[in-house]
């Protein structure tokens, strides 16, 4: 069943179908399983999702699945190569009759930040190449959740982790930049990607609704707030999603075939200040001694990414 | 049928056309690319159905054959040497997925220091991942493995993907005739793969490789595919039989040359086991009584077979074209496994040849079998020997102080 | 030697609860072994910790079956099957469990000595939060055991907690909270099961399956719902139906899609799922959810 609503205009547009069943060991208050179960109700039920090794991977576990759809585990760097091989097995088995069309089924990469914007990037960039007919799913909660919050090219300037503690030498713990892996993306012009936020669930769905008039690569990011990582109460992930968005650290846009747009501008951003003071795995930039410049870099960062990127909505 | 010049890798190539592979996601590497080139030629002009499609790695490449086949198609992929190591882990995923699809690995030597000749370490890192092994000598038993594979690998008291293993150069690029069945004859043999187990479609939902705790979950799976890998021996007798019947060639487990009268056996496999073969002709002049076992399919191992084979005789020598590291033959430590409980075993002599394609000859052949008879009669067995000349290490002294490392 | 098995979820701190427990007998003297067992990192899924302390060298590795001491961070993992905290709990074990539900020994027919503790309580209490309960169960554990002396547990939790890099602040309560414990209980003298004789093991010949059941798949999609969540919550959100303005918002944020609307549009908790992450409260608009501490988990 696919949701058949022409547009997702309010909250009470999003179908009350549900697609993942509870009953999973993912960590209470999960940002990243709420915007899959999102997402999920607009791609409807015929879908296989292929999940690289990762959080999610353990949605599973024998004898128990949470999904009504179908699902592969594979590898943690070729969850798109899994997808190309589903894609093209379905195509063909169509193609030559041996399965009926009424049969075929999306096919959704699922896999977190540290596949996706390391260990997976090349076969990503691969079967976005071959321009294969596919969505991919990236909970983002910017660092390696499954192994414990180690340091990903997807953890923030300034972000406390299990391998970037912060020390007299980097007091602010991550001292890289987060990878822009949407730019990268970008890069290829693939006909969809969009980043999403688990707590702008209408944006979210309008976005899934728009990217299924493509055929080819659609790439979401989902930014996933992580109670456990992110060292906050487990309530308050819709709340810091949101923050994320309004203080302009996490950008809500798309880019059809290249072209940008942001579909989401705060009217004034709030200062990155509401968003970090808020998570444990920033409050070395406030206590016991204030680092002031590492919060002002990432301000400044943020300010110059809203001033200097050409805004279109 | 036709008869034709072909290299081993046309043969790979015409044996994946025969079976109709509906898919091919590949990747290049030497001395394996002509395999796939052939391929994508079949699939862009229409002479093949399905699709090729060139994948960003060997990792990739092998992920996505195997997602393929869960899906339901039957798959086809081909590699060598790195590109295998480079895909180490999705053997083992895809193995555990219980898809039956085919992979040529075209043996060369691995890195470092890198070379293009063969060798079979590559393939025997993958002996214990699951994969079904075959292993061929000449570009006809090539092709007739291909078709054989599917069969044996679609078979539902099997159902593991299996590796065909045929050396780089001595076969991937050498001519020989071969005969090319007939593709409705080919079609009786290997009906249409209908997936039962497995395959992803909307009205069947299933998740596939699951995570699993506990170690007697683990062990189950893994000693299901145990049991499916030895049930593949007695399937294969099957197969080949019928196979003999459509094609009129016959393919052991094992083959057997000259065995049967024979007081010592020269163990091998792969190519190099032709040069074997002409030693036991030339021995065999001078009245002595030699024969070779060659070594087909590797996983599951004939152990029992290799047994029967092997008693009563008084010597053995296990030529491997293979070293492990710090150990030494790895078909040497096999055998002489297999062998250990036996009341009436031969002397088993270890000899590392082949290395890098380095290429042995007939009074190396003569040295193995003066040492075996040797051994036999003394008692005194040798450690494992590598073979290496006077007149080689005369020429590496040389590359040797071009390189600037004078030996002293 | 005295064996302490420890049961809680990811988050409770089990793991370190039985490295309190190592550490204190280790400073004490004696000799001392721990290990956690667990899935993968994440909250909520049931894990193990396991202690040994003896005077002698330990030569004993791996799980035991026989535990002297079952330390339990909250009732709900009782009838657990992936938990199975009672396994091998004779009428000689000590059960310790976090609890304030009264009677428990007979509820669950629990064989031996059983003790209750509200640690999460506690930790409210003092700390403020109530999801980690290492240093109260920890102290618990060598309070029981009568071996220990106070200042070498307060140095074990000191360590321990230094070790998961807790701010100094947060390491006081904790050392607070464990000394607390360490008053309430008083030690117990152990009486060490019999040495029960191993019966032969029969092993059997495994039969080869055909795929459908021999490869690690699953062809009942959805199943996943017969594994009850309800027992992670340490809170409980209880929507006020009379006062609801069907807004949708605590259905559409509940990430677990544990929340389902009715026919009228009213918003319904499925509790047995519901892991009690406490995003609906924090979200609802019209503020008609309350939060109850979860007394009885289900």
């Amino acid at each position: 069943m696919q949701s058949d609503h022409t547009a997702y205009k309010r909250i009470k547009d999003i179908s009350r179908d549900e697609f993942i069943l509870p009953g999973t060991t993912v960590c209470a208050g999960c940002g990243g399983l709420e915007a899959l179960r999102l997402a999920h109700k607009v791609l409807g039920n015929n879908v296989v999702f292929v999940n690289a090794a990762g959080c999610f991977t353990l949605l599973a576990l024998f004898p128990y699945s949470p999904f009504k759809g179908s699902w592969l585990y594979t590898n943690m760097a070729s969850a798109p190569a899994g997808a190309q091989g589903i894609r093209d097995a379905l195509d063909i088995l169509i193609e030559k009759k041996r399965l009926r069309p009424e049969e075929d089924l999306k096919v959704i990469v699922l896999a977190g930040d540290g596949s996706t914007y390391d260990m997976a990037l090349s076969a990503t960039s691969g079967a976005i190449y071959r321009n294969l007919d596919f969505y991919y799913f990236c909970y983002d909660n910017e660092a390696y959740g499954n192994t414990g919050m180690q340091m990903s090219s997807a953890s923030p300037l300034g972000a406390k982790t299990t391998t970037s503690i912060p020390d007299e030498q980097s007091p602010m713990g991550t001292k890289f930049h987060k990878k822009d892996i949407f730019e990268i993306w970008r890069a290829h012009k693939p006909p969809y990607i969009a980043t999403i936020s688990p707590r702008h669930p209408v944006d979210l769905s309008e976005k899934f609704r728009r990217s299924m008039q493509f055929k080819g690569p659609k790439l979401f990011i989902a930014l996933s707030p992580c109670p456990t990582g992110w060292l906050y109460d487990p309530s308050h992930s819709a709340k810091i999603a949101r923050l994320a968005v309004e203080t302009g650290i996490w950008a809500l846009k798309e880019a059809v075939f290249g072209e940008t747009i942001h579909t989401y501008i705060p009217s004034k951003l709030k200062p990155v200040e509401e968003y970090l003071s808020v998570q444990g795995r920033f409050s070395h930039l406030f206590v016991p001694v204030r680092q002031d410049e590492t919060i002002k870099k990432i301000q400044d960062e943020i300010n110059y990414y809203w001033n200097h990127t050409e805004i279109q909505k | 049928m036709a008869r034709e010049l072909l290299t081993g890798n046309a043969a790979a190539a015409w044996g994946v056309r025969l079976a109709d592979v509906d898919y091919v996601p590949a990747f290049p590497i030497t001395p394996q690319t002509e395999i796939i080139e052939t391929l994508s030629g079949w699939y862009s002009d229409g002479t093949m159905k399905g699709k090729f499609v060139t994948m960003d790695s060997e990792h990739s490449m092998l992920t996505a054959a195997g997602a393929a086949s869960a899906t339901g198609a039957r798959v086809f992929t081909a590699t060598s040497s790195q590109g295998l190591l480079y895909a180490f882990e999705v053997l083992y995923s895809v193995a555990g997925w219980r898809v039956p699809l085919v992979m040529v690995n075209v043996s060369r030597a691995l890195s470092s220091p890198i070379t293009l000749e063969p060798d079979h370490n590559d393939i025997l890192s993958a002996r214990d991942c699951g994969f079904l092994q075959i292993h061929t000598e000449t570009c006809q038993e090539v092709l007739d493995s291909v078709i054989m594979s599917y069969k044996l690998a679609e078979d539902r008291r099997v159902l593991l993907p299996v590796l065909v293993n045929l050396d780089g150069y001595y076969l991937s690029f050498t001519r020989e005739p071969v005969e090319i069945p007939d593709a409705d004859k080919v079609k009786d043999f290997l009906p249409q793969y209908k997936p039962d187990h497995a395959s992803f479609h909307a009205s069947g939902p299933m998740a596939q490789g699951l995570a699993v705790l506990g170690g007697y979950i683990y062990s189950y799976f893994k000693y299901q595919m145990h049991l499916a890998s030895l049930n593949a021996l007695s399937v294969h007798e099957e197969i080949a039989e019928e196979f003999y019947n459509l094609f009129g060639r016959k393919y052991g487990v094992v083959e057997e040359y000259k065995l049967d009268d024979a007081e010592y056996v020269l163990i091998m496999s792969n190519t190099f086991a032709t040069k074997g073969k002409a030693a036991v002709e030339k021995f065999r002049e001078i009245g002595c009584k030699v024969g070779l076992l060659r070594l087909r399919v590797v996983r599951p191992l004939p152990t029992k077979k290799i047994q029967d084979i092997l008693k009563n005789r008084k010597g053995t020598a296990v030529i491997d074209q293979n070293i492990s590291i710090g150990y030494g033959g790895i078909f040497y430590s096999e055998i002489a496994a297999l062998m250990c409980n036996e009341a009436n075993k031969p002397v088993i002599l270890s000899f590392i040849c082949g290395l890098g394609g380095k290429d042995i000859s007939m009074k190396e052949f003569q040295k193995i079998l003066d040492d075996t008879i040797n051994a036999s009669l003394t008692g005194n067995i040798p450690g494992t020997q590598l073979l290496y000349t006077d007149v080689e290490w005369a020429k590496m002294k040389h590359l040797l102080d071009v390189a600037g490392k004078p030996v002293i | 030697m005295i064996r302490i098995r420890f049961h809680g979820r990811g988050g409770h701190g089990m793991k370190t609860a039985g490295r309190i427990a190592g550490t204190a007998a280790f400073l004490e003297g004696y000799y001392a072994q721990d290990f956690p067992v667990y899935g993968a990192e994440r909250r909520g899924a049931p894990i193990t910790a396991y202690t040994r302390i003896s005077k002698d060298r330990i030569l004993e590795r791996g799980i035991f079956s026989e535990p002297d001491i079952v330390i339990i961070a909250d009732e709900s993992l009782i009838n657990d099957p992936a938990a199975n905290p009672l396994q091998g709990v004779t009428k000689k074990t000590i059960t310790i469990i976090n609890t304030m539900v009264n009677d428990i020994k007979d509820k669950f027919s629990i064989l031996g000595i059983v003790n209750t503790i509200d640690a999460t309580g506690l930790c409210l209490e003092i700390i403020g939060k109530g999801s980690a309960v290492s240093a109260a169960l920890g102290g618990a554990a060598c309070r029981i055991i009568g071996i220990i002396q106070k200042d070498n547990l307060i140095n074990a939790v000191i360590k321990e907690l230094k070790n998961i890099n807790l701010p100094e602040e947060l390491i006081e309560k904790n050392v607070e909270v464990a000394e607390k414990c360490y008053e309430i209980l008083s030690p117990i003298i152990i009486q060490h099961g019999e040495d029960i004789p191993d019966s032969p093991i029969e092993t059997i010949t495994l039969p080869y399956q055909y795929p459908t059941m021999s490869s690690p798949s699953v062809f009942s999609s959805g199943n996943i719902i017969e594994k009850k969540t309800g027992g992670w919550r340490i809170f409980k959100p209880v929507i006020n139906l009379e006062k609801c303005n069907k807004c949708w918002i605590c259905f559409v944020y509940c990430p677990e899609g544990v929340i389902s609307l009715d026919e009228s549009e009213y918003p319904h908790i499925d509790y047995d799922h519901c892991k009690g992450c406490l995003i609906c409260y924090e979200e609802c608009p019209v503020k008609v959810i309350t939060v109850e501490r979860e007394i009885e988990t289900w």
